[in-house]
């Protein structure tokens, strides 16, 4: 071992026992989301022709696609589970890879641990070989119990081994991104926004090359998208795996060459002197303006996901004119293609409105990270009582994420009614607009978290994970009415219709606000941490 | 304000986390217009007392008036009136050290921009700087510049020297008295001896969540022990050697400490053996806080 990795065993060892349970929930979550799909799609689907109807459905509607790929083959579980779980565990796995990444290497070094650690005996590259070994082991982790889980409740052993491997790789392959990010950005937030933001803008070109139909060489160029040619329980490929390890190795070698030649705490992106006076001065502009830096990303990846879908729109009548099944299906009256598109838009924007809250989650985590770094201390022992600074925090918390919908539903409004779709841009964004109570809502649960219940502040999550499940995925498991209502976003009238039903805004706007008394109450008053 | 002119008035105050008692009954008086020392060992309770007082945690029992006024329930009102200083300053990293005085200065009710001007030439602050790019000392020094840039009646600094060079640390306590000079109360958690010797005109020391002693510097000099060093010319039983503590004796020679009170019976008794040289020792402060923090034969009322 070289003198730069010196002290990585105890090292690495201490790091496991400590962070390595993060790795958990995003083991947990992949797996449960490979094996529930095997395990249910038989009971769902249990004829050929329930089978053909799900394969006519995903293919009608580019927007699932957008999220899980493309469906090579729905007629089989293992087909099924491959579609609905690659692209989503992969992006689990990366994520986990990445935070495992940063929080070992920059977020250390923010925190001062690095220093402590970097003046006892250990090599200078050895906390960066740390972080990358927990993110390749994690990784290696979530393909075991996810591939094993599969196969113990059902799964083919093939696909399913493959399934696991994928996620594997996809864990692999951004630890090792993460890994440049982090010589990178010169603090633990850019790092990590910049590790994610290649992350998500590979995964929405994945999504939206294959639902365009894009020529086949766009597949090679994105390493998502080998994840997606692997095939499972379709062709079983193994050898893309083979790209993503290389892939690994050559990012790998960059993140250490570029970590040897840096300065411990500085990054290639430095900062300079900033205003000696300040303009900032109520707690509403210091929650935006800790807010701001993410809202610029997401402002940036808004834009982009509104011509995104906006462009999927414009293909829906193209896409149908070239599926038999669905003409069949219209000819035979079942539905119409207006209906089709309505449902389209609904489908699309409601997805921009789970993924616009994702940032209002963010905000109203960061009052208690900004509570656990003892900065909310100073700002409470001036006269600024707990309401207020909640409430500002919690208006910011609700109009980003009511922006970001409106940027979005601008841009796809501007597109849908641009092609001969049948719709205007008015319905278009009505429909935006009417998406934004159900945003309001799941923001409102993170908010009560926050507020009366921090130490379970991954519930905070709560709110978009049971949108998004029972918005995209609860369709296709044939759920009752009653379990897909949970989800605000089902509540969401179709502004289109001829008489829309707006009734379900009040109920979901009624919880809203009783998830904004108890966050409120229980912010004014339970103890500040230290 | 108060009838008896106390800013603060602790009496029977517990805080407990879970199961741990971090405050077990404190009384604590501060009186208008003085500088009350307030130190203790770490984690004897100090930090938690402050937040108690600054209404960012619940008292569990016991009563607390700050400025004739609830720290819990009146803390607007109160807030306006109070300056703190944190022991570990937390900045936010992308904002300057200048724009977090101004945001937290002008959240107190705004700040005297001449006198903020004269604060951060005097400390040398660099106010352009970002919160990640000051060292510890200098955010100390954002966050007294903040406090101090406006006009409060009641300081609470915990630990607000700590990182500070001794350069600094003369021109904060030029600043804390000019601070009293305009009538502010000021309550000092500190651990730096010469800092509350200067300052301080009443002291409080906490041990496991008691205050186990209180009084004016003077006060706690005289309840503390004098140590000395005798030459003697024949050996004292143990029975006569009963009114000192830690005896040392080597061959001829005793070292020994005694309470104040009782130097003159221990002068009588070394006497009668022959005293050939002797070296009396006043407390020093140091001693004193050792004694204190030790635990060794404290006044009584620890748990």
């Amino acid at each position: 071992m070289s003198a730069s990795l010196t002290g990585t065993r105890p090292l690495l060892h201490t790091t496991m026992k400590h962070d390595g349970r993060l790795f958990a929930p995003w083991i947990l979550i992949a797996s449960v989301l490979a094996g529930s799909s095997v395990l249910v799609y038989p009971w769902v689907f249990p004829t050929e022709a329930e089978r053909a109807f799900l394969t006519t459905t995903v293919g009608a509607n580019p927007a699932l696609g957008l999220i899980f790929g493309p469906a090579f083959d729905l007629s089989t579980p293992d087909g099924f589970t491959a579609w609905r779980s690659l692209a989503l565990g992969g992006f689990l796995a990366a994520l986990g890879a990445i935070f495992a990444v940063i929080r070992a290497t920059r977020g250390q070094e923010d925190s001062g641990q690095a220093e402590l650690l970097a003046s006892g005996v250990l090599g200078r590259s050895s906390r960066l070989l740390t972080g990358v070994a927990i993110a390749l082991i994690g990784s290696i982790a979530m393909g075991v119990v996810a591939g094993g889980l599969t196969i113990a409740l059902g799964g083919q052993v093939e696909s399913s081994m493959l399934l696991g491997a994928t996620f594997t790789a996809t864990g692999w392959m951004f630890g090792a991104v993460a890994a440049v990010a982090a010589q990178i950005g010169s603090d633990a937030r850019t790092a990590n926004s910049i590790a994610v933001a290649v992350l998500g803008s590979l995964f929405v070109l994945r999504g939206f090359l294959y639902s365009i139909e894009a020529p086949s060489w766009t597949s090679w160029v994105n390493p998502l998208a080998w994840m997606t040619e692997t095939r499972p329980a379709s062709g079983n490929h193994w050898w893309p795996l083979a790209l993503a390890v290389g892939f690994t190795a050559v990012a790998l070698v960059v993140a250490f060459t570029l970590e040897a030649r840096r300065d411990f705490g500085q990054g290639t992106i430095k900062p300079g002197p900033g205003p000696s006076r300040g303009k900032d001065r109520s707690t509403l502009k210091l929650a935006a303006r800790l807010s701001r830096g993410p809202f610029i990303t997401w402002s940036i990846a808004f834009v982009a996901f509104g011509f995104v879908f906006g462009f999927l729109a414009k293909s829906v009548p193209d896409l149908f004119a070239s599926d038999p099944t669905i003409q069949k299906v219209l000819a035979a009256g079942a539905t119409s293609a207006d209906e089709l598109v309505a449902a389209f838009l609904v489908t699309i924007l409601s997805m921009v409105g789970i993924i616009a809250s994702i940032s209002g989650v963010q905000t109203m985590i960061k009052v208690r990270t900004e509570e656990m770094a003892d900065r909310v201390e100073p700002v409470l022992a001036t006269a600024v009582a707990r309401p207020r600074y909640f409430g500002s925090n919690v208006i910011v918390a609700f109009m980003g994420p009511t922006v970001l919908v409106l940027i979005a539903g601008t841009v796809i409004a501007a597109l849908a009614s641009g092609a001969d779709l049948g719709v205007t841009f008015g319905d278009t964004f009505a429909q935006a607009v009417a998406v934004v109570p159900a945003v309001w809502t799941v923001v409102a649960l993170s908010a009560a978290i926050i507020g009366a219940r921090p130490k379970v502040i991954l519930a905070a999550w709560l709110g978009v994970l049971v949108s998004f499940g029972l918005t995209l995925l609860g369709p296709t498991f044939g759920l009752d009415d009653w379990v897909l209502g949970v989800s605000p976003f089902w509540h969401v009238p179709h502004t289109g219709a001829a008489n829309p039903d707006y009734s379900g805004l009040l109920w979901v706007s009624l919880v809203t606000l009783g998830f904004l008394a108890v966050g409120f109450a229980g912010f004014r008053r339970r103890d500040l941490a230290r | 304000m108060a009838d008896d002119g106390a800013v603060i008035t602790i009496e029977g105050l517990t805080k407990s986390y879970g199961k741990f008692r971090a405050l077990n009954g404190i009384d604590m008086h501060v009186e208008r217009g003085t500088v009350h020392g307030f130190l203790g060992p770490n984690g004897a309770g100090k930090s938690t007392t402050i937040r108690v007082l600054l209404g960012l945690l619940r008292a569990d029992a016991g009563t607390v008036r700050l400025l004739d006024a609830d720290p819990w329930h009146d803390v607007v009102e109160l807030h306006r009136r109070l300056a703190y200083v944190p022991g570990d300053v937390s900045l936010w990293p992308g904002m300057t050290g200048g724009e977090a005085i101004d945001l937290l200065g002008t959240l107190r009710g705004g700040l005297d921009d001449a006198r903020r001007a004269d604060l951060v030439e005097r400390f040398e602050l660099d106010p352009t700087k970002r919160g990640r790019q000051y060292s510890k000392g200098n955010r100390q020094k954002v966050a007294i510049v903040a406090a101090l840039a406006s006009d409060a009646e009641l300081l609470i600094l915990d630990e607000p020297t700590s990182g500070l060079d001794p350069l600094m640390e003369q021109v904060f306590q030029q600043v804390i008295g000019e601070a009293m000079s305009r009538g502010a109360t000021v309550l000092l958690s500190s651990h730096i001896m010469s800092e509350l010797e200067t300052l301080a005109d009443r002291m409080s020391i906490i041990r496991d969540g008691v205050i186990v002693e209180t009084g004016t510097l003077d006060d706690l000099r005289a309840r503390a022990r004098t140590t000395v060093h005798a030459t003697l010319t024949t050996t004292p039983s143990a029975a006569e050697l009963s009114m000192l503590h830690d005896v040392n004796v080597d061959g001829r020679r005793l070292a020994a400490t005694v309470d104040s009170a009782r130097i003159g019976e221990a002068m009588s008794v070394l006497t009668a053996h022959g005293l050939t040289a002797l070296t009396v020792e006043p407390p020093s402060l140091e001693s004193l806080f050792l004694r204190l923090y030790d635990g060794e034969n404290g006044t009584g009322n620890a748990p």
